[in-house]
């Protein structure tokens, strides 16, 4: 097969596909295109829900390495130490212990029960972007008693009225009012509203903040005790990394990475995530097959006759083949890169309009090695596709063909 | 040229026999214009195809220009014809996606000992000798019958084949566009020697012939050398 063979074959698909039946050729390239989209989208959105799943809980809960309890133990304690081994290890960037408390908050006449945690909001705004979520008033200060922040849908709406409201709030607090909140251990206290702020993470709005010295005042323990310690690893460093130095370097407690807690928590998600990610690959890669077969096929026997007398003058088998072979790459081609335009179009669309639920927002997460590894499976699939019947047809003996 | 001696083909189909040819001997001399004429289903085509390396006769051999056909694999028989040999058929048989120009050139962009200018400038010849060259563009299905079938000789012809085969070309012609190819095939035999082997069973052809053979039944019965009427 030399090029000017080559060069033959091309030349005949690509006029085959220019002057021949428009409307099937955009059709097959519109349905390779969707099936791309189809093959890559929903893997794509569920990897989106994961990886914002993911950086909610590193935002909002644990950081990149989680500090817990020994077992039979309810708190972290010896916290200042504990504290200043963790922050002097390489690659923390900063470690910053949460002390959280049930309680009734009360404003007017509303009740309702939230989590208080307790943080020291320097630190954490080295661990968390809480602080950049302020939509009204401002973050704690280190020094602050008596104030607090809370998340908007415990604020509430002050124009919806509370059987209306899909979330039950304090109906309407604003920055500077003051909330009464009962601990239940006999402590209540009146503190200032001095922010409001909104994460999109349901537990962090559903919550309320205050400083770690003021939580000092309701249950003395949280002087020197955590729930737990998150630690937040400096960009270059892995989880893991900080993790084993953690326990190489005597920190008794738990210690789990991000991805530890949540393979337990998602694992089974993921697996289902994975089972709808082969089917919808498998269907796509099936519709795909099935239709560029049908296309060649139909193209070729419309065509014996031609193709006999194309033998009959000297082309060679071989450039028959490949005529048809190339007319099942460009079309593949065109449509793969109509299903990236799509596929990226819509990345583009839903990172502007994330579908946004308490618990996650969707955007697309696709990575080039996806885009690559997926092209390159339905590319493959389709020259399989098409070289079978242009094989088959080119090997036909001259006179059926001629007399077809 | 071509020698043949003894060629029959048997087509069997279920228990039938059909002896599409019996038992031919014939001899084509470089540089002759043969017709080849008999009724319809006398063995003509398949004649044709014989010395055409399309088809495999039952028996005999068939030796052009020194190389017995039989012994050509499959492969080297597609590079004869591509080399040695031109077609042109009854139905014209253009590639339908290709122009008047790209049919043309199409045998000759296979041939390894064809630059891409010769090949352009060969095309150009060709189309102009056939009278089609402001043709070039066009389609096949927008030309007429008569100037497909002109295209489908510049095309058999732009290899400068040492044969050219025809088979009924003018069959699907008026007798004025028939006139038109037979004129372009004399043209061709008289100004660059070209042998052919034309198809035909319309009596008026024999005027264009040099030499005319008959068949009935698959076998030959007359060959004469025609004194040809001055054109
Ligand atoms: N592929 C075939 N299978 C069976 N019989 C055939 C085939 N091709 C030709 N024949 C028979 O061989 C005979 C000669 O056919 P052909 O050479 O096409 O005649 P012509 O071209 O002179 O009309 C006819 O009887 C025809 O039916
Ligand atoms: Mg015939």
């Amino acid at each position: 097969m030399g090029k000017k063979e080559l060069k033959v074959a091309f030349l005949l698909a690509l006029r085959s596909l220019q002057r021949g039946s428009r409307s099937s050729v955009i059709l097959t390239v519109l349905i390779v295109g969707m099936c791309f989209t189809n093959m890559i989208f929903l893997p794509g959105l569920f990897n989106g829900i994961g990886q914002s799943i993911t950086k909610q809980v590193v935002d909002y809960e644990i950081g990149n390495v989680l500090v817990s309890p020994k077992s039979g133990d309810q708190y972290v304690s010896d916290l200042g130490a504990t504290l200043d081994l963790i922050n002097g290890m390489p690659g923390v960037e900063r470690a910053t212990p949460h002390f959280s408390r049930g309680a009734t908050l009360k404003y007017r006449q509303r009740v309702l029960g939230a989590t208080v945690r307790a943080i020291r909001p320097n630190d954490e705004k080295l661990v968390s972007p809480l602080y950049t979520k302020m939509i009204a008033g401002s973050y704690l200060g280190d020094g602050d008693t008596g104030e607090v922040i809370i998340g908007k849908p415990v604020a509430g709406d002050s124009s919806v009225k509370e059987e209306d409201e899909f979330q039950s709030s304090l109906g309407g607090v604003r920055v500077g009012d003051s909330i009464t909140i009962d601990y239940g251990n006999g402590y209540v206290k009146d503190y200032r509203v001095k922010g409001i702020y909104y994460t999109g993470w349901s537990q962090a709005d559903s919550a309320v903040y205050v400083t770690s010295a003021d939580m000092a005042l309701v249950d003395p323990k949280a002087v020197d005790n955590a729930d737990y310690i998150t630690v937040k690893a400096k960009p270059g460093y892995s989880e893991k990394f900080i993790k084993d130095e953690l326990q190489q370097y005597g920190v008794s407690e738990k210690v789990q990475t991000t991805s530890d807690l949540l393979s337990k928590v998602m694992g089974r998600a993921l697996q289902s995530f994975a089972i709808i990610n082969m089917v919808s690959m498998i269907v796509s890669i099936i519709i795909t097959t099935v239709v560029l077969f049908i296309v060649i096929t139909i193209k070729t026997l419309s065509s014996r006759r031609q193709i006999g007398i194309l033998k009959a003058i000297g082309v060679d088998k071989e450039v028959i083949m490949h005529n048809y072979g190339f007319q099942v790459i460009i079309m593949a081609v065109l449509g793969i890169i109509l299903g990236l335009v799509i596929t990226l179009l819509m990345a583009a669309y839903l990172s502007a309009h994330p579908v946004v639920t308490p618990e996650w927002s969707a955007t697309l997460y696709l990575t080039p090695m996806d885009l690559f590894l997926n092209s390159l499976i339905l590319f493959a699939a389709s020259i399989v596709a098409g070289y079978v019947p242009a094989y088959q047809v080119s090997r036909e003996d001259i006179q059926s063909a001629m007399r077809a | 040229m071509i020698g043949i001696q003894d060629l029959t083909k048997i087509y069997r189909m279920g228990s039938v026999e059909v002896r599409a040819l019996d038992g031919v001997t014939l001899d084509i001399a470089k540089g002759e214009f043969i017709g080849i004429m008999g009724a319809s289903g006398s063995g003509k085509t398949t004649l044709l195809h014989m010395l055409g390396l399309l088809d495999l006769p039952t028996s005999g051999r068939i030796v052009i220009d020194g190389t017995d056909i039989a012994k050509l694999t499959d492969y080297e028989k597609t590079m004869f014809r591509l080399y040695k040999l031109g077609y042109v058929f009854q139905d014209y048989a253009l590639v339908p996606d290709l122009t008047v120009m790209e049919n043309v050139s199409l045998p000759a962009m296979l041939r390894k000992d064809r630059s891409e200018e010769q090949i352009t400038s060969d095309s150009a010849l060709i189309l102009q000798k056939t009278g089609l060259f402001d043709r070039r563009d066009h389609l096949p299905r927008e030309l007429s019958g008569g100037q497909q079938q002109r295209v489908s000789i510049a095309r058999a012809i732009v290899n400068k084949p040492d044969i050219l085969f025809a088979d009924e070309p003018c069959a699907n012609l008026d007798s004025e566009n028939s006139r038109m190819v037979l004129d372009l095939f004399r043209e061709i035999n008289e100004e660059m020697h070209q042998t052919i082997v034309m198809v035909s069973h319309e009596d008026w052809h024999k005027d264009y012939f040099n030499r005319i053979v008959r068949l009935r039944d698959g076998k030959v019965v007359s060959d004469d050398i025609i004194e040809r009427k001055a054109s």
